[in-house]
């Protein structure tokens, strides 16, 4: 079968079952989506760009912080503060990505400097009192009202992020054909050639950059919606960044499905694991790092990679 | 292991309620009932420990009054445990607290992380299910108008004001007045609700704070912080730190004659922690500490710290004795509603007096909003290696040194 | 009063600074040789500081002479790591061999977890609470020798890439892979000596610095991010580089911590990281690999 009459089948899978899944698994395919999703939003920088960034968890912080101020104290929608935060993770995106692409930062270079601006954004959040520094931000418990982006049960929620990861692979598609992915997979390969070729290298990196980080904010705007509480680890710590690009890479990084391949492998990985191997703490960690040694070691190009190495029936 | 035990134990225990049920012959007296409670904790995860610590004195609590004949209004009904893993997840919070509130719980005891109590406790209020917080510290968990939600330890709030209270109040009857304080914590959650409460609150309490410090609990060195702290020249240096943090700053201040009376952890994990104290004797030597405890001048708290090391050949902790006096809580309010029934369990908590537990404060007794309103930290000293209490001064059980000489110049 | 508090500043940043430039060492070498930023080097130096803490507690070893036993026998693990884990994926991407690392320093730090559980431990030899004054400045011993420790084990290692045939080699895999691979010389074997190196030397690090710090599972964390910047400071590969590296680093964080309010010192650091790789990524002394 076609990888699209397979993706078709998830899909149609994932539309149809969610209202009758027990609630513990419902939780965990929101989680599956929602890692899909950041990971996705990465790849279009990583993956497609071939720029691994160590950071999102910038853009995720910012898009969270701002929807949230914004709705805390100004009474937003966070369906219109998802966007502000979108279009301010991209300025700071294109801010970031201008000073380390002109300045020709690539490689382990690049990753070390998004770090650093991810970093730097926790301590300022942590040391700053108007928003709430290490105690957070609490979205009240309310009653549901779908135009705040609140919703009773988890369901809506579960719609909302799927859509979100719907349109992230489909926007990835898009992006794959057309000729700003092009250009992307030839600065990918090898940057200098591309850019004697008559490619703006730093223009389409930017691009790729810009639409990475906008799409990664709305992720942020979820995840405070859906959890109700945010802080300054929570959202700019190093986890966040490396749930994004963890996906994409075990799923396949510059493929369409990758991501969310990777997620519905990784998130119950992790779930399973700390279910199974309760009992000490730390068990279920260790395991995870080494599963995910093994997969890097074994499956260099993903499971996409692996998917695809096999055997077709003419 | 520990954990099979104990569900070992309830299911047993359930299980010989049901089998004496179905034995008696019907002769028109009320059956013995039991009374269910269930408890929601980390007991997987990085707290697991101290979960397992919590648990030990609920258990411990549990079959001390089931020896003792059970709940006697309810003709002598026995009470069971029923537990529940959060392993530190909101979502599963939620759901085992919705599992346990299916199976017949009258109450719900835990979850640690304020994080959780603060999801789980809209679950209770909705099951109108009385919900007895454990170890969760924040101070919002009480607030927004919950009649189901009791907390009997002391809030960060209490933490706070009662412990500067407290060392002022012993500076005063040592000829030494405290005008200026400074306060070090660690920048995250914890740390920056007490220098919250330290700071809005030193007007009331008659000082000014010369300098906080929030730093970064993974820093290896906090020299420069501390010559600042030594340049505001404070009365009190006023710390709420985690171990390895907290290990460092009392080593490097010492070492700086930073020139202050005391040395006062505000909740710390090191400084009344007899681990710590063990492993640093020399650094260690009046330190002072608020942070909870029990009433060492209770004979009873002797006779439960005897019970627990035999029972669990380990001295029994904080969690242990606030777990030990929830159960407390709860027999007491059982006893005197007469009932299983939730709701009127929840009236006869918010109606509790209760002077008979193991606590350095009065009775135990809730405000509006489920709040101990005489919640007390202890204020403790380590004194020959050893922390003892020694305020208030009505539970104390040695006296004060202060100044201590060895932060001074 | 400025003065004194940055007098003081100064003194404990450079003494820190110090044991920052042995942990960036260790990384540089790593990292000119073979080329992979290894994300597990702080969780390497938190087992060499759990092998001190155990040489103590059980056999009274003082952490300062345990080195003689940690230091070889972590150059060894670190060797054999490299063999089973890091060559076999010598040739996958860039971005692989990080989250290879990566997955190392989840395992092991969670292996120290669930071995050790998280409760904290000291070690406090005798002379942990020796200290002494230069001016108005506190100097404390353990951190004085912390510092002395790592500066000798750094011109050790020094001296061994320049005078000995293995360091040779080491440098010219470093300066010229291909060229190196011409010569004959065993380039699988140097890259396992170079990482078992880096890997003795943090573990040495570790035990220089339990006297006055303390022992958990995450204690690396501390000093892992550090190592990156003094080792970008430096200048990637450029093993002096990374000693001078971590004094500044070192200054740079005192004297952040004494003028900035809060915990703001670890964005002067990560402040003086950006522009470093911004404006001079072969490091402020040259002689590293740029871009």
């Amino acid at each position: 079968m076609a990888a699209e009459a397979w993706a078709g089948l998830a899909l149609a899978l994932l539309l149809a079952a969610p209202p009758f899944l027990p609630p513990y698994f419902l939780e965990i395919l929101i989680s599956v989506m929602l890692f899909g999703y950041l990971g996705a939003a990465w790849n279009i920088l990583g993956g497609y760009a071939g720029q691994f960034s160590f950071g999102h968890a910038a853009y995720f912080g910012i898009g969270a912080y701002t929807s949230t101020l914004l709705f805390l104290r100004l009474g937003i929608t966070p369906w219109l503060g998802m966007v502000a935060g979108g279009v301010l993770a991209a300025a700071f995106g294109l801010f970031a990505g201008y000073l380390s692409f002109r300045y020709g930062l690539r490689g382990p270079y690049f990753s070390l400097v998004t770090l650093a601006f991810a970093e730097m954004l926790r301590v300022v959040a942590v040391n700053t009192k108007a928003a709430g520094s290490s105690l957070g931000l609490v979205i009240p418990t309310r009653t549901p009202a779908p135009l705040d982006f609140v919703f009773a049960g988890k369901l809506p929620y579960y719609y909302v992020i799927l859509a979100m990861a719907v349109g992230a692979v489909w926007i990835t598609r898009r992006l794959e054909r057309s000729k700003l992915g092009y250009s992307l997979r030839a600065i990918r390969e090898n940057e200098d050639a591309a850019e004697a070729a008559g490619v703006d290298a730093l223009g389409m990196k930017l691009r790729a950059m810009a639409a990475s980080s906008f799409l990664t904010a709305l992720g942020g705007t979820f995840y405070a919606q859906y959890f109700a509480y945010i802080d300054p680890t929570i959202t700019f710590g190093p986890a966040v960044s490396i749930q994004g690009l963890l996906q994409a890479i075990v799923g396949g990084a510059g493929t369409v499905l990758g991501p969310l391949l990777g997620s519905f492998v990784l998130t119950p990985l992790s779930e399973l694991s700390r279910a199974a191997l309760r009992g000490r703490a730390g068990v279920d960690v260790m395991v995870y790092g080494l599963v995910l040694m093994l997969v890097i070691s074994f499956l260099p190009q993903g499971l996409m990679g692996a998917l695809r190495r096999r055997p077709r029936p003419s | 292991m520990r954990r099979e035990r104990v569900s070992r134990r309830a299911f047993l225990q359930t299980a010989g309620a049901v089998a004496a049920l179905g034995a008696l012959p019907a002769i028109g007296r009320a059956q013995a009932k039991e009374v269910k409670l269930g408890y929601i904790l980390p007991m997987t995860g990085p707290l697991a420990f101290e979960a397992q610590l919590s648990l030990n004195g609920l258990q411990l609590a549990l079959d001390e009054v089931n020896n003792a004949g059970g709940i006697k209004s309810l003709e002598g009904a026995k009470l069971t445990l029923l537990p529940g893993d959060t392993q530190q997840k909101v979502e599963l919070g939620n759901s085992e607290a919705a599992r346990l509130i299916d199976q017949g719980v009258s109450a719900l005891i835990g979850p640690f992380s304020s994080l959780v109590a603060y999801s789980v406790r809209q679950v209770t209020e909705k099951n109108r299910t009385p919900f007895m917080l454990l170890a969760a510290v924040a101070d919002n968990l009480t607030e927004g108008g919950l009649r189901y939600v009791f907390r009997v330890q002391p809030n960060g709030k209490a933490m706070s004001t009662l412990t500067m209270n407290n060392m002022i109040e012993m500076a005063k009857a040592a000829g030494v007045a405290i005008k200026r304080v400074a306060m070090m914590h660690e920048d995250g959650n914890f740390g920056t609700t007490m220098g919250n409460h330290v700071e809005s609150f030193a007007g009331k309490l008659g000082y000014t704070l010369v300098q906080r410090i929030p730093y970064n609990l993974k820093s290896p060195d906090f020299t420069a912080e501390l010559s600042k702290v030594k340049a505001a020249k404070p009365d009190l240096l006023v710390i709420s730190g985690y171990y390895g943090d907290s290990k460092i700053i009392a080593e490097t201040a010492a070492k700086l004659r930073i020139g202050v009376h005391a040395l006062v952890g505000l909740a710390n994990a090191a400084y009344s922690n007899p681990k710590f104290i063990a492993d640093n004797r020399e650094l260690t030597d009046n330190l002072f500490d608020g942070n909870y405890w029990h009433n060492p001048q209770s004979p009873r708290a002797k006779a439960v710290f005897d019970a627990y090391q035999k029972r669990f050949n380990a001295t029994l902790t904080s969690h242990g004795v606030q777990a030990y006096t929830v159960i407390g809580v709860l027999r007491d309010a059982l006893e005197r509603a007469a009932s299983t029934d939730r709701d009127k369990l929840r009236d006869a908590i918010a109606r509790t007096n209760l002077a008979d537990h193991i606590l350095p404060q009065d009775a135990i007794k809730f405000d509006d909003t489920g709040e101990n309103a005489n919640a007390s930290p202890a204020l403790l000293q380590v004194q020959n290696g050893r922390p003892v209490v020694v305020g208030p001064a009505r539970f104390a059980e040695a006296k004060p040194v202060f100044p201590v000489p060895k932060w001074h110049g | 009063m400025t003065g004194d508090l940055l007098l003081q500043a100064a003194v404990s940043g450079f003494l820190l600074g110090g044991v920052y430039g042995l942990v960036a060492s260790g990384l540089s070498l790593i990292f000119g040789v073979l080329r992979i930023i290894n994300f597990a080097h702080g969780a390497v130096m938190m087992l060499g500081m759990y092998a001190a803490y155990w040489l103590f507690t059980l056999l009274g070893v003082d952490p300062y002479l345990c080195v003689l036993i940690t230091g070889p026998a972590f150059f060894a693990l670190g060797m054999v790591v490299q063999r089973v884990v890091i060559e076999p994926n010598r040739r996958a991407a860039e971005h692989n061999q990080l989250l290879l690392t990566l997955g190392l320093a989840l395992f092991l730090e969670n292996l120290a977890l669930v071995l050790w559980q998280g409760d904290f431990r000291t070690v406090r030899p005798a002379y942990a609470g020796a200290s002494f004054v230069i001016g108005d400045a506190l100097v404390e011993v353990p951190r004085l020798v912390a510092c002395a420790g790592a500066v000798v084990m750094a011109l050790a290692l020094f001296a061994f890439l320049r005078l000995t045939d293995v360091g040779k080699a080491i440098r010219a895999l470093s300066e010229e892979p291909e060229g190196a691979m011409l010569m004959g010389i065993d380039v699988r074997r140097i890259r396992a000596v170079a990482f078992g190196i880096g890997a003795g030397c943090v573990a040495v690090a570790g035990a220089l610095v339990t006297p006055f710090f303390y022992v958990a599972p995450d204690v690396g964390e501390s000093f892992n991010i550090m190592a990156f910047v003094v080792v970008v400071l430096g200048g990637m590969g450029n093993f002096v580089g990374a000693l001078a590296g971590g004094f500044i680093v070192g200054l740079a964080e005192s004297l952040g911590a004494t003028l900035l309010p809060g915990s703001l010192k670890q964005l002067v650091v990560f402040a003086l990281f950006v522009l470093v790789l911004l404006f001079r990524p072969a490091g402020l002394f040259g002689g590293g690999h740029g871009r």
